[in-house]
């Protein structure tokens, strides 16, 4: 009998369950509510990894926006799987393990907030923390099928937070429902987010025509939930993908240096060799990167000003196998993410069908400081729609659980 | 030593200044990444607008 089949847990505490079946709503704030905290993420007395050879620290005391969730009634049930150091979108840390997704544990939870994604999903916790730099929590909700929040950048503190690169990083929720993801945030950026249903929302065709067919057939189809969209443009949407690597790698690079200097071989290679990107770029590309994020910031509030919610698929494929990650996966998903991580807006991804019995999710990207603008329109949806109300079944994976040689 | 040599060890030089010491797979993986990086860094420095600002 395994605990945790899916590998979503770090480290576990024992005194936590979840409160599947209870109403969140019919008690206060966050009281009894069962919080997986992924773990780049303090929680005192917890060890914090972050999947690495490296890192072992157990601090003495909560990141802000746990204490908050504490105070709020929070139970922690223990620390969470990532991509080692959250840098990467898969969950495959060569020191830890994958993360399984509970659809499938054959296949990729995507990341780098994976095992958040996967114990939501699996019913393991009522509520998860992720971090997102470039969409490490967007990626996971979508291929595990729950709901998902990138907050403004700023919009919840990162102190007792491990950094991946200090202006695109934020803390977010994924939980079952849109409603459970705005409780959590309200918590965690200490004020009420006002709920305001988006007036005139954009559809941003060019990823619906680059995602897979049947992918982009099933977001097309959820999307009239959201009521009549615009066609739009995203300006400079080919070159916001390098900005976006302009100014994290060496952002990243900067706060590794120290481990970089010391303890090299101690990486996994994708995280060595993306750090060692950042550290020999020369210094004028995050200068660059810098300028031309204010020059994409200043064209999408001349070009997309008026709309107040931009809809696409999350993702453009379902979850692939451990066994066959795409080569080209990182290039494949970054022009669903880098957007909104450059800009540093608000995305709440929503669960919105099914292909070949994977999940598939669409991405509601808002204005920043809009937060509320965005889970507004996916709790509408969800009024509307019941894809966030289906559940994998994964009963037979807790007696006879994968393997770690058919891990991938 | 080849062109590739030479630029692996000038991004072993800088690294090494940087107290960071490199594989060279490390650092053939780095030329890789910069090869594909750096004319598209280009041509974005070629289209800011000189008023575009940090």
């Amino acid at each position: 009998m395994s605990l945790d089949p899916f590998n979503a847990f770090l480290y576990r505490s024992e005194d936590a369950k979840p409160t599947s079946g209870t109403d969140p709503g019919s008690v206060p704030a966050l009281r009894g509510s069962c919080v997986g905290v992924k773990d780049v993420i303090d929680v005192a007395g917890m060890p914090t990894t972050a999947a690495s050879k490296l890192l072992h620290r157990v601090p003495d005391r909560d990141a802000e926006c746990v204490a908050r969730l504490r105070a709020a009634g929070a139970t922690i049930a223990g620390k969470l799987n990532t991509h080692e150091f959250a840098f990467g979108a898969l969950t495959n840390s060569p020191h830890f393990g994958p993360a399984l997704n509970p659809w499938d544990p054959a296949r990729t939870t995507g990341g780098s907030s994976g095992g958040s994604g996967a114990a939501v999903a699996a019913g393991l916790v009522d509520l998860a923390l992720g971090t997102d730099t470039a969409g490490s929590i967007r990626i996971p909700a979508a291929l595990c099928g729950v709901t998902g929040h990138r907050p403004t950048v700023g919009l919840v503190p990162v102190d007792g937070v491990l950094a991946v690169a200090w202006t695109l990083d934020a803390v977010g929720p994924l939980a079952r429902t849109a409603a459970e993801c705005r409780r959590a945030l309200e918590v965690m950026a200490g004020r009420a987010l006002p709920a305001e249903a988006p007036r005139r929302v954009g559809l941003v065709t060019r990823l619906f025509e680059q995602a897979d067919p049947a992918v982009a057939a099933a977001c097309e189809d959820a999307a009239r939930a959201l009521g009549e969209t615009q066609p739009v443009e995203l300006p400079l949407h080919e070159e916001i993908s390098t900005i976006t690597q302009l100014v994290m790698l060496p952002e990243a690079a900067a706060v590794h240096l120290p481990w970089l200097r010391t303890r090299l071989a101690d990486y996994g290679p994708d995280v060595r060799a993306r750090a060692l990107a950042g550290l020999l770029l020369p210094a004028r590309a995050h200068v660059t990167g810098l300028r031309a994020r204010s020059w994409v910031r200043s064209l999408w509030a001349r070009e997309l000003g008026d709309f107040d919610v931009l809809v696409a698929p999350a993702m453009p494929i379902v979850a692939p196998r451990l066994d066959a990650i795409p080569a080209d996966y990182r290039l494949l998903i970054m022009p669903y993410n880098s957007p909104a991580a450059l800009l540093g807006l608000p995305v709440t991804v929503v669960p919105c069908g099914f292909v070949d019995g994977l999940p598939v999710a669409l991405s509601l990207t808002g204005r920043a400081g809009e937060d509320g603008v965005t889970l507004a329109a996916a709790e509408e949806f969800q009024r509307a729609t019941d894809w966030h109300r289906f559940e994998p079944e994964t009963e037979e994976l807790y007696t006879n659980p994968v393997s770690s040689d058919e891990r991938g | 030593m080849g062109p590739e040599s030479n630029l692996v060890s000038t991004l072993r030089a800088l690294a090494r200044q940087q107290g960071v010491d490199p594989t060279d797979e490390d650092l053939r993986g780095v030329l890789d990444f910069l090869e594909r990086i750096l004319p598209a860094l280009t041509e974005i420095e070629e289209r800011l607008p000189p008023e575009a600002a940090p």
